[in-house]
């Protein structure tokens, strides 16, 4: 009889996980190979990438929290009702995610030109090429996301609760943010911050709506895209870096204060 | 004090028929069912959370069927008892005070009362997470008490607990139950807890009320044969009505080859009418082969089928002559007594005229 040498089920999806792990880390560590410490120093302190981050920072801050706004009620009542139109509220939620983020930002582009986006601009908010567009077009692509997994969030408040907080004399309302919405915080706060990692990164769709204009709408991604384009590879890298550094910390904050709620 | 008038509630494909119901003030009222019953739907349209089709529930003569939970004035006790996890005892009892803006003064009385009688002034700063079973019983319990219901809703709330802990809760529901006078109603599928906390029962099965009244006048008089087999009354046989004497009636029972009179109640059924014969198990004597027949008992002979050695034995009979199976109970001393050891044993059993009761068959 052979001896066989045993692939237990653990051996093979460890190695997978720690395939996952060499392929990202790999790609950022291969970055090295072009990191120049004065051309990332002069990078990271030129007054063209301070913008870019703050821009970044500040754009997907505002944009993950008009998400939430929207998406709380939503998800609520997704979770909750049951209402004409809800099926296909469900399955919209992943249009963002089917339809790739530049065709996203196209479909914002074509709808500011058609004549209601024209009013909108002319008598609301100008959003082509402006802040509000970088805004807009990261809103769009987190939106779906935000409200889905607020969803899954609320699915797993038990229904009963709001009934016993109800029969104790609590409006829907005061069940909803006295019951509900406290036990539903790991997911409210790690949608939060998927999303707004999401639209830190976002470049498709902004990209479209807002342009590249330097000092005016780049964004970090963009950045990275114009570095790229006029072959600054050096400079690339740091901004790249730039980026790599501000998503990690978030996502590595996002874990401590999810353990914190946790256990809270 | 509740009144549940013509009640019709869909929910999914289930529905719940005509459902009658009278609660008096003070009185615990248990709706008995086997699961699917229907037991949930009546409470949740009770509470209000599934608009009835047709019907009305009044409750204190005010008209609620419409009305949001919030505005019913009940207490709640669901299945997992609903703590909520996020607030610590404290303010899980609490809550029913602040959702209504009553000031902690005038609230504080009332929570140290049921705090004190319920025992659990040492929880109060724990989170529900760290309770024990009962402990969240007796909490969720003194949370619903809390805002003063007119009506309280017992929705299974015991059944996980082991038995000797569902025990003390149920002495501890009665002793509140009795002290404030609460109304309450109580859906379960147990018997022995119906029976233990309730004045009168109502057996819900199919969706539609069976049988409703004195706990103790359905058990011994079951309206159905479905019901008395709900009820665990297995000693049931046919019989057709050959005669009406005065309030009783004259019952053949081909079966078992005997001539019953029992009594003929308020609606008694016409001649030749099949009905169901039934008596219970604690009914059924045992007797001795060497002693002369009682007067107005029937006995029959046969063999021991089973023996339950449980905390009172229950004993099948096995009637060779017919091959119906019966039940009977009986304590240790007196089985010792008949010298009952195992399956087999040939013994003599009388049925009273008296134990008897008849139901019309469907």
């Amino acid at each position: 009889m052979k001896n066989r040498i045993p692939i237990s089920l653990r051996h093979t999806t460890v190695l997978a996980a720690l395939l996952v792990l060499t392929l990202y880390g790999g790609l950022i560590l291969s970055l090295g190979w072009f990191l120049e410490l004065p051309t990332l120093r002069e990078t990271l302190t030129s007054a063209r990438t301070l913008f870019s981050i703050q821009l970044s920072l500040v754009g997907a801050t505002v944009a993950a929290c008009l998400a939430i706004l929207l998406a709380v009620p939503a998800a609520y009542a997704l979770s909750r009702y049951r209402f004409r139109g809800r099926e296909m509220v469900d399955t919209i939620l992943e249009f963002p995610i089917i339809v790739s983020p530049a065709a996203l930002g196209a479909i914002l582009l074509i709808f500011f030109n058609n004549p209601l986006g024209e009013w909108v601009q002319s008598h609301g908010v100008r959003f082509v090429f402006t802040f509000a567009g970088i805004v807009l077009a990261q809103f769009i692509t987190i939106l779906g996301v935000a409200t889905r997994l607020l969803k899954t969030s609320f699915d797993e408040v038990p229904l009963e609760l709001e009934t016993v907080a109800r029969s104790l004399g609590a409006t829907p309302r005061h069940a909803f943010f006295s019951v509900t919405l406290p036990l539903a915080r790991r997911g409210l706060l790690a949608a939060f911050i998927l999303s707004w990692a999401k639209a830190l990164g976002e470049f498709g769709a902004t990209i479209m709506v807002a342009g590249t204009m330097a000092m005016r709408t780049e964004t970090l991604p963009i950045a990275i895209y114009m570095r790229l384009a006029s072959a600054d590879i050096e400079g690339t890298v740091a901004l790249i870096l730039v980026l790599v550094a501000t998503g990690l910390a978030a996502l590595s904050l996002s874990r401590w204060l999810l353990g914190k709620v946790a256990h809270a | 004090m509740l009144e549940v008038e013509s009640l019709s509630v869909a929910a999914g494909d289930f529905r719940l028929r005509d459902v009658n119901l009278r609660i008096a003030e003070g009185e615990c009222h248990a709706v008995l069912g086997p699961s699917g019953s229907g037991k949930s739907t009546l409470l949740n349209a009770v509470l209000g959370i599934l608009p009835p089709q047709e019907g009305h529930i009044r409750l204190s003569g005010t008209e609620i069927t419409y009305q949001p939970i919030e505005r019913r004035g009940l207490g709640y006790l669901p299945q997992q008892i609903g703590l909520f996890p996020h607030l610590t005892v404290r303010d899980n009892i609490a809550y029913s005070a602040r959702a209504r803006g009553i000031p902690a003064d005038q609230f504080r009385p009332l929570m140290d009362k049921l705090v004190e009688a319920t025992g659990i002034g040492e929880l109060l700063a724990r989170w529900p997470h760290t309770l024990s079973g009962g402990e969240r019983q007796r909490v969720g319990l003194v949370r619903a008490l809390t805002s003063q219901p007119r009506l309280v809703l017992l929705d299974e709330p015991f059944t996980s607990l082991n038995q000797s802990l569902r025990r003390e809760l149920w002495w501890l529901v009665r002793e509140l139950q009795q002290q404030r006078r609460l109304t309450v109603l109580l859906v379960t599928h147990d018997l022995t807890e119906a029976y233990f906390l309730a004045d009168r029962i109502s057996v819900l099965m199919s969706g539609r009320i069976q049988q409703s009244g004195d706990k103790t006048a359905v058990y011994r008089h079951p309206a159905t044969p479905d019901v008395a087999r709900f009820l665990g009354v297995n000693n049931l046989w046919e019989g057709i009505v050959t005669g009406q004497d005065g309030d009783y009636l004259t019952i053949e029972c081909p079966t078992l080859g005997i001539t019953a009179h029992i009594a003929a109640g308020n609606n008694p059924p016409t001649l030749q009418t099949r009905v169901t014969v039934g008596i219970l198990a604690e009914h059924v004597a045992l007797r001795d082969a060497d002693h002369p027949p009682k007067p107005d008992e029937h006995t029959l002979t046969g063999r021991i089928r089973l023996l339950d050695f449980g905390p009172r034995w229950l004993i099948q009979f096995h009637h060779v002559a017919s091959g119906l199976i019966l039940e009977l109970h009986m304590n240790r001393r007196a089985a010792e007594h008949f010298g009952l050891k195992d399956a087999k044993t040939s013994i003599m059993i009388g049925l009273p005229n008296s134990g008897l009761f008849w139901m019309r068959t469907k």
